[in-house]
């Protein structure tokens, strides 16, 4: 075993470094599900169904992460409803004290660990050399600090390669892109309940878990025990559980910014698409497997070094070239898609120009 | 829909056809035949994934028929629709026919696993244009006596439900009927035409170790529960928007329930009534107010076949003003009885009234 000198920076500041480092890659996920839900809010008048299907699979999200709290403290699942609009879940048991603390956070928190869970099992698959966890610690603020952001950062790089090297033509990496689009546009709901009152957003969801803290400040206290009692374990048998176990969550939390950044691109380019006039405004997204299959058969017939690497840039490049002479030639006359006249053919199912 | 299959007074409030997305069932089996065209392609091609299938030339089909028949047979235990199975069934016969009358699309690996991307894209595509032919078959007229449902590719059905035949509405939305806003309405009628029943069979043999050791299984399911389940021509399938139109069936509904025309019937029975007593207090004047001469008239033939311009002059003489008011007042009487028939519309008035001149003529003719 190795001697640590066991003073204050050890004790007491090197278990806060990663409770630090969590909780600043957490809240720069939550910024980032603010800005996708305010260009969601843009593009609502225009794409009803599309927001419907997002706060759907955020919904979905949080109702599946309800019942696994129920399931964890032993409470059980009496019923589960998940709709468009909102989830319901009740426990066959009405539980108090730690189980129902335990349950009502992982409602909170379960939609930012759940779904990017399942991604990090799928990205164990795909990625190579992405999870790296330092094999001796030294227990210092500092050195726990670099360490967790070293697992972060080798992890990133690995996803970062594989994104701009994926293969377009292989099913499990389109089905990898198609799982973090699906996650990043639904990671969080846009609204509860039909009316769409409640909201959604950052101070949502900082009020929440600030609210359930402080209703029950013991609890608080709890979770700093585990916290420094896990580390003390880590410190007393000189293992790395204690980074791994925060790192793990800040992969999580790294999934989560990527797959939010990957659909926000998605959201510009619809955003972006509305400027074209009707008939074309499918023009872009057909543009993307056009000019990929097009630039890979290329590719075929001359083969270089890194194609798919290329061949995402040309896709990328010929998308934007497009949508923006389409922008330049096929714009649009804003004045028939103003938002409330969208809104009133919708509303009655008849076509009608404007509100009589 | 032409006029003349509409009835007397018949308006067609709405007519519709299911949302593109609400054969999603259908559409699913196209695009799980796409992907599954795909992967066998992309497994085939693999050098870390795909070295088994290049053991023998017939393992891409071999392995491409058996999942597609496999997930058939899944499909259609779950669905309770065997016509899933028989489907992909007819597919993998159809792509071994294929293989055989072209023996050049099996002369080599790459040009069999092309085979299977090219046909399972074009089976496919074929799919998507049939589901999309059969939605457009489907025609759903909602009109203010009835809803008319029809549909059918090759064999044409219809199927018709008056309003107030309707004993139970049943509605459903799916989730995608939620995002895209469409979604089915089902109206069970008092036969219970709307309603069925599920059951699921399936049974397997295994033999283990030749005659010494078998093993066999069986597993089978049923469940008698009366559920709402119509085919989709005969049911509102997939209809946009689904809350206006679930609101107008509902209120079509209620308006033609027979609760509510019974009250109108007992309404209309009542004010007949009250004009009866009007009338009969209006005799019972005119009884009491009339001179001798004109109770005396009821007498024998004779004397009614006195000039008539006689007996109107002595009739004028006979009754006094006040009887000439109280005929005018049952003459308005009869008027308001005549108006508070049940509301008709003006085409059947007008019909009634031709039918009354031609009856007329009619008669005029055998008189002449």
């Amino acid at each position: 075993m190795a001697t640590v000198l066991l003073d204050v920076d050890v004790l007491v500041l090197a278990p806060l470094a990663l409770i630090i480092g969590i909780t600043a890659l957490w809240l720069l996920q939550l910024l980032c599900i603010d800005i996708d839900k305010r260009m969601l809010e843009k593009l609502r008048h225009q794409h009803e169904a599309f927001a419907r299907f997002t706060n759907f699979t955020g919904v979905l999200f949080q109702g599946l992460s309800h019942a696994l709290g129920y399931t964890v403290t032993h409470s059980g699942v009496a019923h589960f409803k998940v709709t468009v609009n909102y989830s319901k879940v009740e426990p066959k048991r009405e539980k108090q004290g730690a189980f129902a603390w335990t349950s009502t956070l992982l409602l909170y928190l379960g939609p930012f660990l759940l779904p990017t869970g399942i991604m990090l099992l799928y990205s164990y698959f795909v990625l190579t050399n992405g999870f790296s966890f330092p094999a001796s610690v030294q227990y210092t603020f500092v050195r726990t600090l670099s360490n967790f952001g070293g697992t972060i950062s080798t992890f990133t790089q690995s996803m970062g390669r594989f994104l701009v090297s994926m293969d377009l033509l292989n099913p499990v990496h389109v089905l990898f892109l198609l799982i973090l689009l699906f996650l990043g546009l639904g990671i969080r709901p846009s609204y509860i309940g039909e009316e769409r009152k409640e909201k959604v957003n950052f101070l949502y969801d900082l009020k929440n878990v600030t609210m359930h803290f402080i209703k029950k400040p013991l609890y608080i206290l709890v979770f700093f025990a585990v916290v420094y009692g896990l580390f003390l374990l880590s410190l007393a048998l000189n293992a790395n559980w204690y980074v791994v176990f925060f790192s793990v969550l800040g992969l999580f939390s790294v999934i989560g910014i990527i797959a939010l950044l990957l659909a926000f691109l998605l959201l510009a380019l619809i955003w972006t698409s509305d400027k074209i006039a009707p008939g074309w405004r499918l023009v872009p997204f057909l543009t993307l497997p056009i000019s990929y299959g097009a630039i890979r058969t290329l590719f075929f017939y001359v083969p270089q070094d890194n194609i798919l690497g290329w061949s995402l840039l040309g896709m990328i490049l010929a998308t934007i070239v497009v949508t923006v002479l389409l922008i330049k030639y096929k714009k649009t006359n804003r004045f028939k898609t103003v938002g409330w006249m969208k809104h009133t053919r919708v509303a009655d199912g008849k076509k009608r120009a404007s509100q009589k | 829909m032409e006029k003349k299959e509409l009835l007397k007074n018949e308006q067609v409030e709405r007519l519709l056809s299911p949302h593109p997305l609400s054969f999603m069932k259908l559409q699913t089996l196209c695009i799980f035949m796409i992907v599954w065209g795909i992967v066998v392609f992309w497994l085939a091609n693999s050098p870390q994934y795909g070295g088994w299938l290049k053991g023998n030339l017939w393992f891409p089909f071999m392995f491409w028929a058996i999942i597609l028949l496999f997930i058939g047979v899944i499909a259609s235990l779950v669905a309770i629709q065997w016509s899933i199975f028989l489907l992909y069934l007819g597919v993998v016969l159809g792509g071994l026919g294929l293989l055989f009358w072209q023996p050049l699309w099996q002369k080599d690996f790459q040009s069999l696993i092309l085979f299977i991307l090219v046909y399972s894209i074009i089976v496919s595509i074929i799919g998507f244009l049939i589901v999309e032919l059969y939605r457009r078959s489907h025609k759903y007229y909602i009109t203010n006596l009835r809803i008319i449902f029809k549909g059918g590719l090759l064999t044409k059905r219809e199927r018709t439900i008056r309003y107030d035949k309707i004993s139970d509405i049943n509605s459903r939305q799916g989730i995608l009927g939620q995002i895209f806003g469409f979604g089915t309405i089902i109206p069970i009628s008092e036969s219970g035409f709307g309603l069925g029943s599920d059951k699921s069979m399936a049974g397997g043999g295994v033999e283990v170790g030749g005659t010494k050791a078998r093993l066999f299984g069986f597993a089978g399911g049923g469940k008698e529960v009366q559920t709402p389940i119509a085919r989709s021509y005969y049911e509102l399938h997939g209809v946009y928007p689904f809350k206006d139109v679930q609101k107008l069936v509902e209120n079509m509904v209620q308006s033609h329930v027979p609760t509510q025309y019974q009250k109108e019937q007992v309404e209309f029975t009542k004010q007949q009534v009250d004009i009866q007593k009007q009338m009969r207090d209006l005799l019972h004047q005119q009884v009491k107010g009339k001179p001798r001469t004109k109770t005396m008239k009821q007498k024998p033939a004779e004397e009614e076949e006195e000039p008539e311009e006689e007996e109107s002059e002595k009739e004028e003489e006979a009754f006094p003003q006040e009887q000439v008011d109280i005929q005018k007042q049952m003459q308005e009487l009869l008027k308001k009885q005549r108006v508070m028939r049940p509301a008709k519309d003006e085409a059947e008035e007008e019909e009634e009234a031709e039918e009354e001149e031609e009856e007329k003529k009619k008669d005029e003719r055998e008189v002449a």
